[in-house]
């Protein structure tokens, strides 16, 4: 089956500036996002470098992401929601790699991501779904307000999926 | 003063920001404490604490019924202690407010100089006010809304404008129950609540935005700085441990008790006069007189051993008791030696659950009435190992000041010299769970989880062929069920037939950035990717007060058989 992976929190242009290959196609939805799939990403969300990020960087990328992105700085409250999954990702990406022990699994858990079994459904991956519209949409109003800061984000580019 | 003294605006709980969502007011922040409230606002430049008429920034939380119309501390022209001998006056609504009547919180009210009254049954208690010679009941939402009431006319007439949002300080102890009762008070004042902040994190993001200013004066980077606040007033201790960088303030840990100056008061009392629970328990107009009397002399004497080694207490107390005593400070601390432990245990507590050694704090502050009390100061000083406290917040004020900074973040309002570029990072002060695996609380959400949080765990059924379970929600830090708050239940249905320990019952909390829970259940059968059956989600807490009935209603009818235990994650 052509799965098409949607992370709702990977297709974010802040997401995109680390090159990390094996990409799944972003912009397709498919209700089995998987864990894997989502924690692939933690270094990623925190836009720091998988190999050398230091601790200190890493409380920093959290911090000022924390500060643009947390709900209590997100005034308009149709977005408010969105920014509660937005941050609960960030959360969860900064809880495993300020923790050296975590880290490290987590560093040896991405070297056998690939073979990883595809089967695990849970309620977030329905959620996901649901979500996949607003997900769009903040996606736009992110990279909108990334281009005014005018700094490294770029626009995401679609990539082929690998299947 | 013809107009009621307050209106029921709104009969349900808030219903979130979004309908309020207009121009940015700035909302004010209100310490309602045990004992003391105060109210403060951002002024466009710093935060600025509103005065009463009596040109006092610290009014007395108490109300005083007179015939037909209450009146408040902060508007009251007479003396608190002259009031507390009629028994017309109640105060203390913080510690009682959402609590039942079997809760020893309530039990150590009763010899408050007004009436509290208990049942034992898991009820509300009885609370009424002397005046003219008739108890006239109330409730502990309709004082704090008579208080709240009187500080936003206070407000709006200063600040010339109507008052409608708040950010209000609680106790990291309330359960979420208790922070429904606070909502609806509140909204009997017709104020809306934008926050409810934990006492101690209002501290912590005033002491981010003190940092904040410092590194802009310095030029410097700001590096990660490590605070500890110990925040003790009348009615509860909380204390909490921070890590401040960059405005962004993260709470790592929290940890709370009910003990509080009230514990030390009465502690006192009774070893001033042993046998005082049973002298004043009939409640009679001449042994409130005398509650209020030994009360009031007592709470002097301890005001007092904050500066003196030693004070005298002489008071009499009518009916020929009377009261002449020395007292020594050491006396004082022997008397309330578990209060301190509770203290001591406290501090250490959080700093293991922030994973923090004593050694990287940087900070520590010290916070509410007690903190002007030498053992405490001396307590916070031996365990974190510090010469020095925090210097540069008033204790008394720090609270407020903190909420009302955050009132002007969550308003959205922008300060030019970067004074409001600030962030709390909240975390869940007490555990959220089910009851699973026999009679025991499994959490969900953890203490001290990052907020917003969403986590979910999986279950499964005990019985073969049980088509349903019962999903009971509770809120502490119990390992049995029954020890903790319920906040709700609800009925997983159409649970395909299959052998037990098969069907995956998947229970997800989300907590929002506006401290919303929502739980959410979804039944997966193994080989399928659909739910079996529509998954639930309900919004809590939906239990009303008596919830230890409910709990055990819900015991008598069903027992076991819609019970579930955890899955054991494989390796």
């Amino acid at each position: 089956m052509d799965a098409l992976l949607l992370s709702s929190f990977q297709c974010l242009p802040w997401l995109s500036s680390t090159k990390q290959q094996r990409h799944y196609s972003h912009m397709h939805l498919s209700c089995r996002a998987t864990k894997v799939e989502c924690e692939s990403n933690f270094y990623k969300v925190l836009s720091v470098s998988p190999k050398s990020a230091t601790m200190d960087e890493i409380k920093r990328a959290y911090r000022s992401m924390a500060l643009q992105y947390h709900p209590d700085v997100c005034h308009d409250p149709s977005m408010k929601e969105e920014s509660n999954r937005m941050f609960v990702q960030l959360n969860a990406a900064y809880e495993t790699l300020s923790n050296p022990m975590l880290r490290q699994q987590y560093d040896s858990q991405l070297g056998l991501s690939v073979s990883h079994d595809y089967s695990e459904t849970s309620l977030r991956s329905l959620w996901e779904e649901e979500q996949h519209q607003v997900v769009v949409e903040l996606k736009t109003r992110s990279r909108r307000r990334m281009e005014q800061k005018a700094n490294r984000m770029r626009a995401p580019t679609r990539r082929k999926d690998r299947n | 003063m013809a107009e009621p003294a307050y209106t029921v605006a709104s009969d349900s709980e808030t219903t979130g920001e979004e309908k309020t969502y207009t121009l940015p007011e700035i909302a004010i922040g209100i310490d309602i404490g045990t004992s003391q409230c105060s109210i403060a606002v951002w002024n466009g430049s710093r935060v600025e604490l509103l005065k009463n008429t009596r040109n006092q920034k610290i009014m007395r939380s108490y109300v005083t019924f007179k015939d037909d119309i209450p009146s408040g501390g902060v508007s009251s022209q007479l003396s608190h202690e002259g009031e507390l001998l009629s028994g017309a006056t109640v105060f203390n609504m913080k510690r009682l407010i959402g609590r039942v009547d079997t809760d020893p919180v309530v039990h150590a009210s009763k010899n408050l100089p007004f009436l509290v009254q208990t049942l034992d049954i898991g009820v509300r208690p009885f609370i009424a006010a002397l005046v003219n010679n008739m108890w006239r009941s109330t409730t502990p939402e309709e004082v704090l809304a008579i208080f709240l009431v009187e500080l936003r006319a206070l407000a709006e007439a200063q600040l010339k404008r109507p008052i409608r949002n708040v950010v209000l300080t609680i106790p990291v102890s309330f359960s979420r129950f208790q922070l429904t009762r606070i909502e609806r008070a509140c909204a009997m004042a017709g104020l809306h609540v934008l926050r409810l902040m934990p006492e101690p994190t209002a501290v912590a993001l005033l002491y981010a935005q003190h940092q904040q200013q410092a590194s802009h004066e310095n030029m410097g980077s700001g590096s990660e700085k490590i605070a500890l606040i110990f925040n003790m007033g009348a009615g509860y201790c909380d204390v909490a441990v921070t890590a401040t960088a960059g405005g962004v303030s993260q709470i790592k840990a929290l940890a709370r008790s009910t003990i509080g100056g009230e514990d030390l008061l009465q502690n006192m009392m009774r070893h001033l006069l042993p046998d005082s629970e049973n002298i004043f328990k009939s409640h009679g107009v001449k042994e409130i007189e005398s509650m209020a009397l030994l009360r009031v002399a007592t709470q002097d004497a301890i005001h007092r051993l904050s500066s003196d080694n030693n004070v005298q207490v002489d008071v009499d107390l009518g009916n020929g008791v009377k009261i002449s005593k020395v007292v020594d400070r050491e006396e004082f601390e022997e008397v309330n030696r578990s209060v301190f432990e509770k203290c001591e245990s406290l501090i250490i507590q959080c700093l293991q659950d922030a994973r923090v050694e004593v050694e990287d704090v940087n900070d520590v502050i010290i916070v509410g009435g007690c903190s002007y009390i030498p053992r405490v100061k001396n307590l916070v000083t031996n365990i974190c190992k510090v010469k020095e406290l925090y210097k540069g917040m008033n204790p008394l004020e720090a609270a407020v000041c903190g909420a009302a900074v955050e009132g002007a973040v969550a308003s959205g309002i922008n300060d030019p010299f970067g004074n409001l570029d600030l962030l709390t990072i909240q975390a869940t002060p007490l555990a959220i769970g089910i009851r699973a695996d026999g009679n025991n609380f499994v959490p969900v959400i953890p203490r001290n989880t990052t907020m917003p949080a969403r986590k979910e765990l999986v279950f499964t059924t005990v019985h073969d062929n049980q088509t349903e379970a019962l999903i009971l929600v509770y809120e502490g830090e119990g390992n049995k069920a029954e020890e903790n708050h319920l906040l709700g239940y609800f009925k997983i249905m159409g649970i395909p037939a299959a052998p037990k320990g098969v069907p995956e019952i998947n229970v997800c909390m989300d907590i929002d950035a506006a401290n919303v829970l929502r739980v959410l259940a979804g039944v997966v059968m193994p080989g399928s990717r659909q739910p079996a059956v529509p998954v639930m989600e309900v919004r809590m807490p939906t239990v009303e007060d008596g919830h230890g009935w409910c709990a055990e209603a819900l015991n008598r009818n069903y027992g076991a058989t819609l019970d579930l235990v955890t899955i054991q994650k494989k390796a």
